[in-house]
């Protein structure tokens, strides 16, 4: 069916559609009790099994994510190439971890895809963090791989201190244009998980297992 | 089909099982962490206000948000195809796969693809279809249908799965739920880096920025939209909202509803295909906006149902749908709201009686996050069900009867005499248990307390009246 036919028929069935009234939409943002950020962000994200690290200065940041690696026997790894903090990929390779190549080529792309069969981290640096969800929020673009939060087992994302926000919807009341600008945007909250199973609870069944959150002071 | 073809004939087949009583339990448990969830918001009701108001504007202005959307995400590079029904669907999903040469196709969860039965038909013209959902992945290996839209496979057992993936996967058999979703991870880790196309839902869209999003917990929403060369969106035309505050809302309230989670793991917010600077991504995106019966139920008395976000809280909160389990329902679309959605997508043949599969009892209403009036809506369409004659004759014939009784106070006077002395022929003690005739089926799931031998009012005349 053509666009004009389809919208005009959808056009022609709201004239006798009988939906009922509502109360007008209201602008303000939801009246929450006050917090602390940083102690609402660290419990939330304990509850969806992530594990908040640091707050780390940014020249300790290197140190804090090849410990966590190190400590997931990984020997291998994805990184943006803009992450908030600087040194992190020559860190990992110090530690002997192979860096895996994260530009998908337009040709031979299932070769390149089955590269990513078994890569232990992926780092990525978040847009923000929302404290009521204990969540993370991934703008990807140039150099910032969508797999790399995605196929590794483990996930460390760095997020700057100032970049804390209360919830989803604040955050969106301040960035209402950040969704056109990238092509894919992310939430994620803890590990990959199911309860498909019998309703038990089981992590990492597609994506990672482990969710760390290097906060950077 | 060898099904049976009303609801009474499948909830009997399905009464007392294990199926019923593991939907039930797990019903109840989605419930329980629902109810812990809101109990932390402060500003719940208002929230539930909001996500009403949002649902409800889209659906006033719907034409006007979907030709904003369309331009907005061609505008990124995506591509957006409208289908009238789902033949057309079918149609063009299947032209896509083949102009791309896409011959492995990995699916998540999308209902819209099971309502237009898109598996079945693109495996008839020998394509490789895998489902990543872990429970519809487990339903797919099994030959079965869904049973719950969030939990698909709650009426299978441990040992089932296991048995299963022994013998589909060739692999040893196990029961412990770790290792069978390490055995799915393994398996379906290989079909996702080696698909040619990956096809999903749209749990909602966003007309000012021309984007769809796309939830899930296990993280197979986002690698069949990132590995392969192709993305296919299937979005039934009502799943919209205008800008992106909107959708915040309304998915901090599906998330809620559904299993009581604060937000999902992963939403995924796709703006059309990987841009020149991007390192991956799919070249194509295509979304798909599916009407099928949609616009019919627009225009008529049943609208609101549009409005639903599809959390799956309004069939954990029903009696009817916890002792049955979804299967009984026959349809793609279970519970209270597939109740009104059903019949109103696929007309009242055969699925007049669905509306009929209700106690009325409210609690759909109660917990649904847009605060959806499914109540009403079920007796409209029992109203519409009698209107067109589709009742048993019996049952229209006593309705009727019933109807003239209770509007005159002398007739309602002399039958309540009648059905005091009768019910002393059949009653057991205090309770009457079986009735006679066409009246069984009513006493088959429930007893009925015996009518007292004096009426309130004639007590009242008896002992205090002037």
């Amino acid at each position: 069916m053509d666009r004009d036919s389809f919208l005009t028929r959808v056009g022609r069935a709201s004239l006798t559609s009988q939906l009922p009234d509502s109360v007008s939409l209201s602008v303000d943002l939801p009246e929450l009790p006050p917090a602390d950020l940083l102690v609402l962000f660290r419990s939330r994200s304990q509850t969806v099994s992530a594990v908040v690290h640091g707050p780390v200065t940014r020249h300790g940041v290197p140190r804090a994510v090849s410990g966590i690696a190190t400590g997931h026997d990984a020997s291998s790894f994805m990184a943006w190439d803009d992450l908030p903090a600087p040194g992190v990929p020559s860190a990992l390779q110090a530690v002997g971890m192979d860096r895996v190549d994260h530009v998908v080529p337009s040709e031979r792309r299932i070769e390149h895809n089955l590269g990513y069969r078994d890569v232990g981290v992926g780092v990525t640096g978040a847009e923000a963090a929302l404290a009521e969800s204990g969540s993370v929020v991934l703008a990807h673009g140039e150099g910032r791989p969508r797999m790399a939060s995605l196929v590794p087992d483990v996930h460390i994302a760095l997020v700057e201190l100032d970049r804390l926000e209360r919830t989803l919807a604040h955050w969106a009341r301040k960035n209402p244009t950040l969704v056109t600008e990238t092509t894919n945007l992310v939430l994620i909250t803890g590990p990959s998980r199911t309860g498909d199973i019998e309703q038990q609870l089981n992590l990492g069944v597609h994506g990672p297992r482990h969710v760390h959150i290097v906060m950077i002071k | 089909m060898t099904q049976p073809v009303t609801f009474l004939g499948r909830a009997e087949a399905l009464i007392g099982t294990h199926e019923a009583d593991a939907v039930d339990s797990g019903a109840r448990n989605f419930l329980d962490l629902r109810a812990k969830s809101v109990e932390e918001l402060p500003a719940l009701e208002d929230l539930r206000d909001r996500a009403r108001a949002i649902r409800l504007h889209a659906l006033r202005h719907l034409d006007r948000l979907l030709a904003h959307f369309a331009d907005q995400m061609q505008a990124a590079g995506g591509h957006v195809h409208w289908a009238e029904d789902a033949a057309d669907a079918r149609q063009i999903a299947a032209d896509i796969l083949d102009r791309t040469q896409s011959r492995r196709v990995v699916k998540s969860k999308s209902m819209v693809s099971e309502e237009i039965e898109l598996n079945a038909h693109l495996e008839a013209l020998g394509l490789d279809v895998t489902e990543t959902d872990l429970g519809e992945f487990i339903a797919q290996l099994a030959g079965d249908t869904p049973s719950h839209i969030i939990a698909p496979v709650l009426h299978m057992t441990r040992e089932d799965i296991g048995r299963l993936f022994a013998d589909k996967l060739g692999v040893p058999y196990t029961d412990d739920p770790f290792e069978l979703n390490r055995i799915a991870r393994a398996h379906l880790r290989e079909v996702f880096l080696r698909a040619d196309a990956g096809i999903s839902g749209v749990n909602t869209a966003v007309a000012d920025s021309g984007s769809i999003v796309l939830v899930t917990n296990e993280g197979n929403g986002r690698l069949i939209t990132t590995a392969p060369r192709v993305h296919i969106a299937l979005m039934g035309m009502e799943r919209i909202v205008s800008r992106w505050e909107d959708a915040a809302v309304v998915l901090e309230t599906l998330a809620r509803s559904a299993t009581g989670q604060r937000l999902s793991v992963y939403t995924n917010v796709i703006t059309g295909p990987r841009r020149e600077q991007d390192p991956d991504g799919p070249e194509e995106v295509h979304v798909i906006v599916v009407d099928n019966g949609r616009s019919r139920i627009l225009a008529g008395e049943t609208a609101e149902i549009l409005a639903c976000i599809r959390c799956g809280a309004c069939l954990n909160a029903c009696p009817v749908f916890r002792t049955a389990g979804g299967h009984a329902y026959g349809s793609v679309y279970s519970g209270p709201f597939g109740s009104i959605v059903t019949p109103g997508l696929h007309g009242m043949d055969p699925w007049w009686d669905l509306p009929f599969a209700s106690t009325l009892c409210g609690a759909c209403e109660e917990v649904c996050p847009v605060r959806i009036q499914i109540p009403k809506m079920l007796l409209q369409l029992r109203q519409q069900a009698a209107s067109e004659g589709r009742l048993p004759g019996w049952l229209q014939a006593g309705i009727a009867r019933y109807a003239r009784i209770t509007v005159d106070p002398s007739r309602w006077a002399r039958a309540k005499k009648w059905a005091s002395r009768l019910s002393g022929l059949i009653s057991t003690g205090r309770w009457i248990r079986r009735m006679p005739g066409p009246a069984r089926g009513w006493t088959s799931s429930r007893d009925l307390p015996r009518p007292a031998k004096e009426s309130f009012n004639d007590w009242w005349r008896a002992n205090r009246g002037s």
